[in-house]
């Protein structure tokens, strides 16, 4: 390094190193400007003071330093080096790995190179390369302990787990006796339970089980080891002796299931789809016997309510619940409410739980009981009916209790967040917004209830006032920036979801591109741990977050985003933004006087936002500069509208940018392949939209959207010309080839196949509003018979046994879409209408039906707390264009509109 | 009714999010990758029947220091979830973890002078005593009570097993700087 330099040039160059390492970069850059007096053309030189610029934000210049310096000297590594670091703290890691590999051309066993190259190849999953690369770090520097650790993890990141147990014995093999001294204690007690666990993931269950042993006093993490030892014991079917160690990690930590269904499996009491009676005593004995031993064990208390069943389960669900209620445990319904989905147990707390208010009312305590109960139980007993009737649909019943435990205790907040859940269910989300707000009022302190506030706000499209709110919590300088910042995931999608909503498409594009990038950052988080975690032997979490990495797009926040980013583009394509000439044209429509307004309001804002950003650039250079060049100088954002956004050249490209993601990632989603199959529709790209139509049908043939996709496929190809082209003919024929496969179209024709569906789901509202829709794109002449299909379905009582009244089956969400697709596809509004006073009276609530009792009635209760002047944003009321996609499930209502 | 249990790779994002909803100190992803990647011991949840991150604690050792003490970065329970003794079988855990697994001498913990609830936890329920007061300590100008608890029983921490050892050596003084996360590394500042 610094070669070629006199001596006292050398030093200097040395300098520049050490400043580069030790972030001194005002200091590096004078020491380079130093020797590029003498010698203005050194190539390292030119190079380390690119890669010092580089850390002070100046990109350009790096770059252009960079590569001048390489030109300069080609020959050097350390030019190539430079080049590869520069590509790295850009992501550009095959760029980068490139560059390395050359530098490693000139010096083939730099240990720095070397090591920053398998940085690169464990980020970038390079894992043969990766494998040779600690290769030969470790046969470089045998003596080095992380050489031997990282080139063992390599080959257990490789699949091959007995390899990476040999190195590591092998290391073992160059220890002492003695080892490990007091201070590495921790650090040998990891690897030594990587080891076995890597023993384990090769089957070598009886050596895994006999190293444990072995080496139990040098293991200092003791709970490990003993979760370690049952899964083993559990893999060899010592199934007694994993029992006994099931009932020891419950004395150390009674509340965790997982060593309870580990118990339950050592026992042979475990299965996913119910025991015998016999089984069902025999584990509830066990149970019993240890809630006596663990009285502190919650777990233990509320297990047997999902195993037992009939007058069993009523009476321990009974004496589960009365201490629970008298102590006031607010989430009392959310622990219980997994039991509605096992049959009749239900109908058998709904029962029980009138009968404990009953007798509140009546005698002041429970039934059977002489004792009296605090007046606050039969307050928390009317929460959690109000729970119990929200989760049923029986909106008014759940709301009158709600609302006659806030008379019962006004000061309980949280009785007004679940008054405020249930008028959001019921359809009324602007006085959910509302109530929320009083909510939060009554604790401005707590953060949680503000959280629970901005959600409903902008599930009510109140997006000024959610951001409003949101921010008072975010007490860091730039206030907005924080929520971003912070990465707060759950805000940006919801907001993305509002602005989309709204029809603002810039800001909700911005929104879940925010996401996007939250989740490209974090896969880069990954980058400083390859080396740090090899140091601090963490390995058996090391190669758990590797893992976790490779998954990290799964995630449901990831797919919301991406989902909500491809129905921006795909709506972008549809109805491409207005050009500014169009624009001028419209206003040009205007009265002049309005006109000027207009104008003069336009140009005020700009001015205003130029003058902002301008100042805050100002402020953010200063203290950039002041602080050592340090990063993480927040430059404005030049976009903050996400009006550039807008002016994508090709919005389908984008689009299958994150296409690609879910596919890859979210394969099993049924949203993946309705997302692609729109795309795919819009890009004519047939056969992936066949494609995304097969893997419909594999996921779900029965669903609604899988047949409409189905349907509007073949009806689309069969409309095409003729097949011209070799490509043309050749997609002709795979289709040809391909539809008789398709069961549900074998020897049908199209309208056949959609009677078929509609035989098979008749008493379903939505199959039936998928076969009407599907009637009128093939036929349609037959809009009125589409029509008729939907008016006359029937909203029958929904199968339980309710104490108050029936239930009826049909969700406010799916009557939205109806009346969206009567509005927006079958353009019958005289049907609409009907629709929609029919669906006022099912949902009385409902502001988009406008209901009686919702806030869209101006003489409703909830009209006067909603039209607090603060919350006037749009409410859902304003009719079929908006999309619904709150609950986006994978529903396609947002496409209605959107007919190819 | 909630599953207490230690923290996996797969609950950092709903750890996240939980503290989002309920604090004021926020992090980055990356501050809860290097906690887990350093001390997996001694991070716990608290998951709900219905599978979602109710509460959790998220904690470190104090490697810098010549005494081997532990400190809570960041303890939450929902709002929802109050009442049912979380953050004390949470705080517990990650306690237990400090002095088995690395030996800690005690444990300390920042929480706002106007947090009286969390401060009764600490003090009544947990047994943590003042050290000191921290001006200013967060961003919006509040002071933070330093507060310590010992942690007692070192001895018998092995369950049995006779041993020589003093504490675990992750605690000791090792002079190498802590590489990960260099930027992001912004000092903890929150409990509950």
């Amino acid at each position: 390094m610094g070669a070629s330099l006199p001596p006292k040039e050398a030093n200097l160059f040395k300098l520049i190193v050490k400043s580069y390492e030790s972030k001194q970069y005002k200091k590096g850059l004078k020491a380079a400007d130093a020797i590029l007096k003498k010698f203005p053309d050194h190539g390292e030189t030119l190079s380390m003071k690119g890669l010092t610029l580089n850390c002070m934000d100046r990109k350009s210049e790096a770059y252009d330093l960079v590569r001048l310096g390489l030109k300069n000297d080609l020959k050097s590594h350390v030019c190539w080096h430079v080049y590869g670091l520069l590509y790295r703290s850009d992501r550009e890691y095959r760029e980068a790995i490139k560059c390395y590999r050359n530098a490693l051309r000139i010096d083939p066993d730099n240990i720095e190179i070397l090591r920053d190259l398998s940085l690169l190849q464990a980020q970038m999953r390079d894992l043969t390369g990766f494998v040779e690369t600690r290769q030969q770090l470790l046969s470089l520097k045998p003596n080095h302990r992380m050489n031997w650790i990282g080139f063992a993890v390599a080959h257990h990141l490789n699949s091959n787990c007995s390899k990476a147990v040999e190195i590591l014995e092998a290391y073992e093999g160059t220890l002492e006796d003695d080892y490990p001294p007091d201070n590495e204690r921790c650090e040998h007690g990891e690897m030594l339970l990587y080891k076995i666990s890597l023993l384990e993931e090769c089957s070598s269950l009886e050596r895994a089980l006999e190293e444990l042993h072995k080496k139990e006093s040098k293991i200092v993490d003791k709970l490990s080891l003993k979760e370690q030892e049952v899964s083993l014991l559990v893999k060899l079917g010592r199934l007694e002796e994993g029992a006994e160690l099931y009932k020891a990690l419950l004395s150390i930590n009674p509340d965790n299931y997982r060593y309870c269904e580990g118990l339950q499996r050592c026992v042979g009491l475990y299965s996913e789809n119910g025991l015998s009676s016999s089984d069902t005593d025999q584990l509830d004995a066990l149970y019993k016997s240890l809630g006596q031993q663990y009285t502190w064990s919650s777990a233990v208390k509320r297990i047997p309510l999902d195993f037992l069943q009939g007058n069993k389960f009523r009476e321990a669900a009974d004496n589960y619940i009365r201490p629970l209620l008298t102590k006031g445990v607010p989430s009392l319904f959310s622990d219980l409410s997994p039991l509605y989905d096992h049959p009749g147990k239900a109908d058998i707390l709904e029962k029980l739980i009138l009968e404990l208010e009953n007798s509140l009312r009546i005698s002041g305590g429970y039934p059977g009981r002489s004792e009296k109960e605090p007046p606050s139980t039969l307050m928390w007993t009317l929460f959690l009916l109000a729970q119990h009737y929200d989760r049923r649909g029986q909106y008014d019943v759940a709301l009158s209790k709600i609302d006659e435990a806030i008379k019962h205790t006004p000061t309980v907040i949280d009785l007004y967040s679940v008054k405020s859940r249930i008028l959001k269910h019921a359809g009324d989300l602007a006085a959910a917004a509302t109530l929320a707000d009083e909510a939060r009022c009554m604790d401005l302190a707590d953060r949680y209830i503000n959280s629970e506030c901005v959600k409903r706000m902008l599930q009510a499209d109140q997006v000024v006032l959610a951001e409003k709110t949101a921010l008072l919590f975010t007490k860091d300088g730039d206030q907005h920036n924080n929520l971003h910042d912070m990465q707060c995931m759950w805000y940006e999608l919801a907001s993305g979801e509002s602005y989309f909503r709204q029809g603002d498409l810039g800001r909700a594009l911005k929104k879940f591109l925010a996401v996007e990038k939250h989740y490209a950052d974090i896969t880069e988080d990954q980058f400083d741990f390859h080396s740090y975690c090899l140091r601090k032997m963490t390995l058996r979490a090391y190669v758990e977050m590797l893992k976790f990495q490779d998954r990290l797009h799964s995630h449901a926040y990831f797919r919301k985003a991406a989902a909500g980013a491809i129905r921006c583009y795909i709506k972008l394509f549809d109805s491409p933004p207005k050009s500014t000439a169009e624009e001028d044209d419209e206003m040009s429509k205007l009265p002049s006087s309005q006109r000027k307004k207009m104008r003069q309001k336009q140009k005020k804002a700009e001015a205003r936002a130029k003058k902002e950003a301008e100042v805050r650039n100002e402020e953010s250079s200063a203290s950039g500069v002041s602080k050592l060049g340090k990063r993480h100088v927040k430059p404005v954002d030049p976009d903050p509208n996400g009006e550039k956004l807008l002016q994508v050249e090709d919005p389908l490209l984008e689009a299958t940018k994150y296409l690609k993601l879910l596919q890859k990632h979210s394969p099993d989603s049924l949203e993946t392949h309705l997302l692609s199959f729109e795309v795919n529709m819009r890009k004519k790209k047939i056969l992936l939209a066949l494609q995304a139509v097969k893997q419909l049908l594999r996921l779900d043939a029965e669903s609604a959207d899988s047949h409409r996709c189905l349907v509007r496929f073949f009806h689309k190809v069969g409309t095409m010309t003729s097949p011209v082209t070799d490509a043309e003919k050749l997609v002709w024929s795979v289709l040809e080839a391909e539809r008789p496969l398709i069961s549900q179209l074998r020897e049908k024709s199209l309208t056949e196949a959609n009677m078929i569906f509609f035989e098979k789901h008749e008493d379903s509202l939505m199959h039936r509003a998928a076969v009407a829709e599907m009637l009128s794109v093939l036929e349609p002449n037959k809009k009125l018979e589409a029509v008729k299909l939907i008016e006359d379905s029937t909203n029958n009582p929904a199968p339980i046994n309710g104490a108050l009244g029936p239930v009826n089956e049909w969700k406010l969400k799916d009557c939205i879409a109806v009346h969206k697709l009567l509005v927006a596809v079958l353009n019958d509004p005289d049907a609409a209408l009907r629709w929609k006073l029919r669906c006022a009276q099912y949902f009385p609530c409902s502001t988009y039906f406008e209901g009686k009792c919702s806030s869209a009635a101006s003489n409703s209760v909830h009209a006067q707390i909603a039209k607090n002047p603060e919350n006037g944003g749009a409410s859902h009321s304003d009719g079929g264009e908006i999309a619904d996609f709150v609950e986006s499930n994978g529903k396609m209502e947002a496409f209605k509109d959107l007919n190819i | 009714m909630v599953c207490v249990r230690k923290a996996t790779m797969d609950d950092l994002l709903a750890m996240q999010a939980c503290n989002l909803l309920c604090l004021p100190e926020n992090y980055q992803m990356k501050y809860y990758f290097y906690h887990i990647l350093s001390w997996p011991h001694l991070l716990y949840v608290a998951e709900d029947y219905n599978g979602r991150i109710v509460g959790y604690v998220l904690a470190k050792m104090e490697e810098e220091s010549n005494e081997c003490h532990g400190h809570i970065t960041s303890l939450a329970v929902l709002r929802t979830h109050r009442k049912l003794g979380l953050a004390t079988k949470l705080m517990k855990a990650a306690q237990t973890a400090m002095e088995q697994v690395f030996g800690a001498e005690y444990v300390s913990l920042h929480v706002r002078k106007s947090n009286r609830a969390a401060f009764n936890l600490y003090t009544e329920t947990l047994g943590y005593k003042i050290h000191d007061v921290e001006a200013k300590y967060y961003a919006d100008g509040e002071d933070a009570y330093d507060m310590r608890k010992q942690l007692k029983g070192k001895q018998s921490h092995h369950h049995g097993h006779h041993h020589h050892h003093h504490g675990g050596g992750c605690c000791s003084a090792d002079a190498r700087p802590v590489e990960a996360p260099p930027e992001s590394k912004s000092e903890a500042k929150a409990s509950t």
